[in-house]
């Protein structure tokens, strides 16, 4: 299994995607960086002598909040779509190029196969979502000034990060299962899908929220059911945002917040959800005909 | 210990009830070469893959190694080389070859020795460290077959293992097979080409439409009929008036220094002098009579031939 684990975790650093990825969240990271700054200096410049107002300090931490849901928003997506492209052909790839064969005819499980797999690419990608989420903190943090700059302790970013780092290892069994049951292309057309709903269903879910709009929010609610990554996402948003000494929870201002917020139900869902995805891509795998 | 380290029973593989392998019973003795032919599509991969446990068998049964197949214990003393051999690009030769080693749990103390020795066996040493995605085809093959030695197995699996070689490379692997041969280990080859098997093989089975036609000692099943070529004067006339009830076929092949050559065909390899003798009576002045071994082809499509008849003969 660690075989296999360590042969995935190379062929994503070998493979050109990866490279790309880096490279252009490198670029992202630039750019999001100079934006925070300037945004910062300009909102400081317009809330002049205003910034002690109880007004301007809801402004502050509204402008702060959105600019770091932004921030993760996008990095989130970034995250999400290298880990379904790098995933979804791990086993069906190998199976269409003959390369499982080889493997296979080796001593050895199929269930280590997924599992090597798993920990392999989860790993990297776990590695990877955790870089991308420090560097938006660390720029909001450092670039951002007194105006951008979010009320964030350590130990929530650490927290919220453990959610957003789970947010590609969910995606990873996912992408397994597709790939242990079907070709590479009808894999990563579903999970595609699926992140889609998941995202736009979020979406529904908070206007829904915000409108108090009943069937917005169960039709959130259902596409959170089919696919959980969103509410990961907001479960991270208000774990970061929503502190104890602060009196107004920004996590409920905005589209990158949680007015619908998921339950701790949710959260035990999505793992369950996670691990059943990758069950069944054991079981799949095992009974499949190579 | 059981003497064949290969036996399956009625094993088969459908696909939606066609194609695949059907009701395969084979016995492969321990430290042979077995040449298992067919024409492309006859089954002979879909058995291969099933003894290895890439696809689960429809039906029957069969032990590898004394072991059932699709276990992991039964793959441990195997090495297999497929047909559609594909290796991770990114990887060179040499890391390849480490990632095998690591996962038939080779020794870590032995590998480098081990790894080294069939780099060089397969005459890969220069381009060791070089990625599989600059190697040429015949060197992926070369790779793949030193891939499918790094657990030193006791059986070895090679479907098609020249399909991508030049004459030098199939000259090799053919002295690779004699020498592992030696060595003791069984060798099951998969292949279309009747030369290949036909020159280091002892054991042969025959499988044509998924169906096993024949299986046994090269050397007997080879034995389906004699033929003798004949340099001789006078032979035209003296071949109109045999009549010898021994004797199935007769042609002209050719001549030679101003004497015909005669291939006959007898059923009975005891007819021979008889034949001599009465052609000698009837004229023909011999110079030289040479007995011609059938070749595999001439072997599998006689057994091809034989099991149509058969099943033409069972449909009336």
């Amino acid at each position: 299994m660690w075989t296999v684990a360590k042969l995935s975790f190379k062929e994503i650093l070998y493979k050109r995607i990866f490279l790309i990825t880096v490279l252009m969240s490198l670029a992202f990271l630039v750019f999001y960086g100079i934006a925070t700054y300037y945004a910062g200096g300009k909102i400081a410049e317009g809330l002049g002598s205003r910034a002690a107002d109880p007004d301007a300090i809801l402004q502050r931490q509204f402008f702060s909040s959105q600019f770091l849901g932004i921030g993760l928003y996008m990095a989130s997506i970034i995250a999400s779509l290298l880990a379904i492209l790098s995933s979804v052909g791990a086993i069906a790839g190998e199976i269409e190029s003959h390369q499982m064969d080889t493997l296979l005819a080796r001593p050895l499980h199929r269930r280590s196969v997924v599992l090597g797999k798993f920990i392999g690419l989860g790993g990297l990608l776990a590695l990877y979502a955790a870089c991308l989420f420090t560097g938006i903190i660390c720029i909001n943090r450092w670039l951002g000034g007194d105006v951008l700059q979010a009320s964030v302790s350590f130990g929530q970013a650490c927290k919220a990060g453990g959610f957003f780092v789970l947010q590609p290892l969910l995606l990873v069994s996912v992408a397994l299962l597709f790939s242990s049951t079907m070709s590479t292309i009808n894999g990563g057309v579903i999970l595609i899908i699926l992140y889609g709903i998941g995202f736009v269903g979020g979406f529904i879910e908070q206007i829904g929220g915000l409108l108090d709009n009943r069937p917005l929010v169960n039709i959130g609610i259902v596409s959170s059911l089919v696919f959980p990554l969103d509410s990961l996402f907001r479960h991270m948003t208000i774990t970061l945002f929503d502190t104890a000494d602060d009196p107004i929870s920004f996590a409920s201002q905005g589209i990158f917040g949680s007015v619908s917020a998921p339950s701790g139900l949710m959260l035990a869902y999505i793992v369950c959800y996670g691990i059943a995805a990758l069950l069944l891509a054991l079981r799949k795998f095992e009974r499949r005909d190579i | 210990m059981s003497d064949s380290i290969i036996q399956s029973r009625r094993l088969t593989k459908q696909y939606d009830g066609k194609a695949g392998c059907k009701n395969i019973t084979l016995d492969v003795p321990r430290g042979v070469v077995f040449g298992f032919l067919g024409p492309n599509g006859a089954g002979k991969s879909t058995f291969v893959r099933t003894m290895l446990g890439l696809i689960k068998p429809t039906s029957g049964e069969a032990v590898m190694l004394g072991l059932p197949i699709g276990s992991v214990a039964a793959r441990r003393n195997v090495g297999y080389l497929p047909e559609l051999f594909r290796y991770p690009e990114w990887l060179t030769g040499r890391q390849l070859l480490q990632t095998h080693a690591e996962l038939s749990g080779v020794p870590y103390g032995e590998r480098k020795k081990r790894i080294d020795a069939l780099l060089d066996r397969v005459g890969l040493t220069a381009s060791a460290d070089e990625k599989i995605k600059g190697y040429s085809k015949g060197m992926q093959q070369r790779i793949g077959l030193a891939a499918s030695l790094i657990s030193d197995p006791e059986l070895l699996f090679l479907d098609e293992p020249t399909s991508a070689l030049d004459p030098i490379g199939r000259k090799e692997v053919r002295e690779l097979i004699t020498e592992l041969r030696e060595q003791g280990k069984t060798i099951f080859l998969n292949s279309h080409l009747l030369s290949e098997v036909e020159s280091v093989c002892d054991h042969v089975a025959i499988i044509h439409k998924g169906e096993l036609i024949v299986q046994g000692l090269w050397r007997e099943l080879s034995d389906i009929r004699t033929t003798i070529e004949i340099m001789a004067a006078g032979m035209g006339e003296a071949m109109a008036r045999l009549d010898h009830p021994a004797v199935t076929g007769t042609e002209r092949v050719g001549a030679k220094e101003g004497k015909d050559i005669w291939r006959l065909t007898l059923d009975e390899e005891e007819a021979i002098p008889d034949v001599i003798d009465r052609l000698s009576s009837q004229g023909a002045r011999i110079y030289q009579v040479v007995r011609k071994e059938p070749g595999l082809e001439d072997v599998f499509i006689y057994w091809i031939n034989r099991k149509e008849m058969e099943r033409g003969v069972d449909r009336r």
